[in-house]
């Protein structure tokens, strides 16, 4: 039998349709009976989409104006 | 789940065209678009150190070789790919240790009962989508610093595939790792920033 915790655990797995069927039944019939989890795996699904819209950039402090420039200049002179 | 960022191939090509001939928007275009995610790659196989000089190399190996590009992955692909392999010969050469047995738990023990059962309820949270969410400025620079301070391996994770939509089996090959790896990498990064939304709500 499922139980929030096996929920939490599995949350990714579930949303991405990765688990196996038994485990994918186990969890939508502890889903049918639980609240607390259904509004966790809302919040995960919101979580990611949230990241998805917000699209945090790696940080660095690489000039890429000037990176693209060199690339530029040493693509001309392969050219040649 | 993820969201899809993709040039169309028309679009690709010929954006691979205008960088074959020179084009100097089309440079600071890529750049602007796959240094940070080059970088990435590049810290999660072989850490910070090396990573600067890694994705510098790959793009200049990737310069030099675009003339030869066969489109047979996007351009996005290609260079991560060309990241990968330079990341992992340094990483073969250093040969950094890297373990995912750390202690690591999803949601916290505390929040369970003996039986597995949640002991406090969990709430919908008001806002129904990103945007309402996003409204909140205080909420993005959560996100933004807690996404910053994931462990490289889970921030290469989430930025390939809930971010730029790679394909598993794409990741998998970059970061060298197994796709059950790549899914509590994804599950782990998800969770954290999951914990700070939570953490910020809950003020």
């Amino acid at each position: 039998m499922f139980q929030c915790k096996d929920v939490a655990e599995e949350a990714s797995n579930y949303l991405e349709g990765d688990l196996p069927l038994r485990k994918r039944i186990g969890l939508f019939l502890h889903l049918v009976i639980c609240s607390c989890c259904r509004n966790y795996l809302q919040q995960i699904r919101q979580t990611i989409n949230t990241i998805a819209t917000i699209h945090p950039t790696e940080e660095h402090q690489t000039d890429t104006k000037a990176l693209a420039e060199k690339l530029r200049a040493l693509s001309d002179s392969e050219s040649r | 789940m993820k969201k899809k960022v993709k040039l169309s191939p028309a679009d690709e090509q010929s954006l691979i065209k205008q960088l074959i001939n020179g084009d100097a928007k089309a440079f600071d275009y890529v750049v602007s678009q796959y240094h940070g995610l080059m970088l990435t790659v590049a810290r999660a196989i072989v850490g910070e150190a090396f990573a600067d000089e890694i994705v510098q190399d790959a793009w200049l190996s990737a310069i030099k070789a675009l003339p030869n590009f066969e489109g047979r992955s996007s351009l996005k692909t290609w260079l991560l790919q060309i990241t990968s392999n330079g990341a992992k010969t340094r990483f073969k050469r250093e040969q950094r240790q890297v373990s995912l047995d750390d202690g690591w738990e999803s949601v916290s023990h505390d929040k369970f009962d003996e039986r597995g059962h949640r002991l406090d309820d969990v709430l919908p949270w008001d806002e129904d989508t990103p945007d309402a969410l996003l409204e909140n400025e205080q909420l993005r620079i959560i996100i933004e610093t807690s996404f910053r301070q994931l462990p490289a391996n889970q921030r290469a994770m989430l930025t390939m595939y809930d971010m730029e939509g790679l394909d598993m089996s794409e990741i998998c090959n970059i970061l060298d790792i197994s796709s059950s790896n790549a899914r509590v990498l994804l599950h782990r990064a998800r969770t954290t920033l999951h914990h700070k939304i939570e953490e910020y709500r809950g003020l």
